[in-house]
């Protein structure tokens, strides 16, 4: 199952992502998802960029806090909405809301 | 384009936001969807209960008495009632303390169907098999 | 090209996730993939006409005649709306009311499917 999970939150309020299997998973940090690509907490990166190996964040939604896309984790592929898309259609077949 | 299967993952708790509810109503309209669709399309959903979503679901609520509301208790049974496959995650009803004994049936509304309690990975069977997963 | 349908639960004024839905939506139909949306929950407020666009809040009405124009598939749940107090014909023209099989239906057809939950 290609499985990607849109995150829109930096706080997680359950164990759900976690429990999903991790070899075809994808994750799309939007809205404050993208917390997790460019900041750090306690000093340590987001533990979220381990789980999944296909990360993606919105550019817009980094942009519009301020951020630039150069800021995000080097794990992390920036995309706009067309790139989204693409992911979606391309690189995913089922998709997940969080 | 025949049947398709879509799994309905609830895993918000039922009475604070809508969402939950919204999950179970739109998984019984699959009795209706049949009116729009070709002759032989078909939609069959799994409703599924995970994380914080199993709560909620005891037998005997007040909804309608208390908020003039259904209860999600009435939901359930119409879901029984309808022939809907509805599970509950077992792993999370025991991290909650939840006994199936709670759970309500539909028996007395001639219901066939009854909520089965499964192993995580039984729901994460039927995420696998559905052609789209839907997360409420 | 593809088919994508969108769930749409949040509601215009509150939750930036609305906005989202929207321009996912564009960007996908600008592409040529054809786009279905089904608004339900707070969402089916956005659907009222003559809404008055003050910066400080996301615009609805304006984007959704937009989407509509360039053909993109718009309904919304009629129990969900008039139980906001929206009459039929008070809302946008050219978006669909309907029940929640139209959902569904869309689903049945549609190569991606994105069920963006509200609150």
């Amino acid at each position: 199952m290609k499985l990607a999970v849109f995150v829109s939150d930096l706080t997680l309020t359950n164990d759900i992502l976690s429990r999903l299997k991790k070899d075809n998973l994808g994750i799309i940090l939007v809205q404050n998802g993208v917390y997790h690509a460019t900041n750090k907490v306690d000093g340590k990166t987001s533990a979220l960029l381990d789980q999944a190996p296909k990360i993606y964040a919105l550019s817009e939604d980094i942009q519009i806090r301020g951020m630039k896309d150069s800021d995000v984790d080097s794990r992390v592929k920036v995309v706009d909405y067309g790139g989204l898309v693409d992911v979606i259609f391309n690189e995913f077949d089922k998709l997940a809301w969080f | 384009m025949g049947d398709v299967k879509l799994s309905f993952v609830v895993h918000k708790p039922q009475y604070k936001g809508e969402t939950s509810r919204l999950a179970i109503t739109h998984a019984i309209a699959y009795q209706t969807v049949e009116i729009l669709l070709d002759d032989g399309d078909t939609v069959t959903p799994t409703l599924c209960f995970i994380g914080e979503g199993v709560l909620g679901f005891d037998k005997d609520q007040k909804a309608m008495d208390l908020y003039g509301i259904t209860s999600t208790e009435a939901h359930l049974k119409n879901c029984l009632l309808v022939d809907l496959n509805v599970m509950m995650c077992k792993e999370d009803m025991e991290k909650y303390g939840i006994s199936e004994d709670v759970l309500p049936d539909a028996d007395e509304m001639g219901a066939d169907m009854k909520v089965q309690v499964v192993p995580y990975a039984e729901i994460e069977k039927t995420m696998e098999e559905a052609q789209h997963v839907l997360f409420f | 090209m593809g088919t994508l349908t969108i769930g749409c639960f949040p509601g215009l004024v509150g939750s930036m996730a609305y906005d989202f839905s929207l321009k996912l939506a564009e960007a996908a139909v600008d592409k040529g993939h054809k786009v279905n949306i089904w608004f339900s929950g707070n969402a089916t407020g956005s659907v009222k006409a003559n809404q008055k666009h003050l910066k400080d809040y996301s615009t609805g009405e304006k984007y959704i005649k937009t989407l509509l124009e360039k053909g993109v598939e718009i309904c919304t749940c009629e129990a969900c709306t008039v139980a906001r107090g929206v009459k039929k014909d008070e809302g946008i023209e050219g978006v669909q009311w309907n029940a929640m099989h139209w959902y569904l239906a869309k689903i049945h057809g549609s190569d991606r499917v994105l069920q963006i939950g509200g609150e």
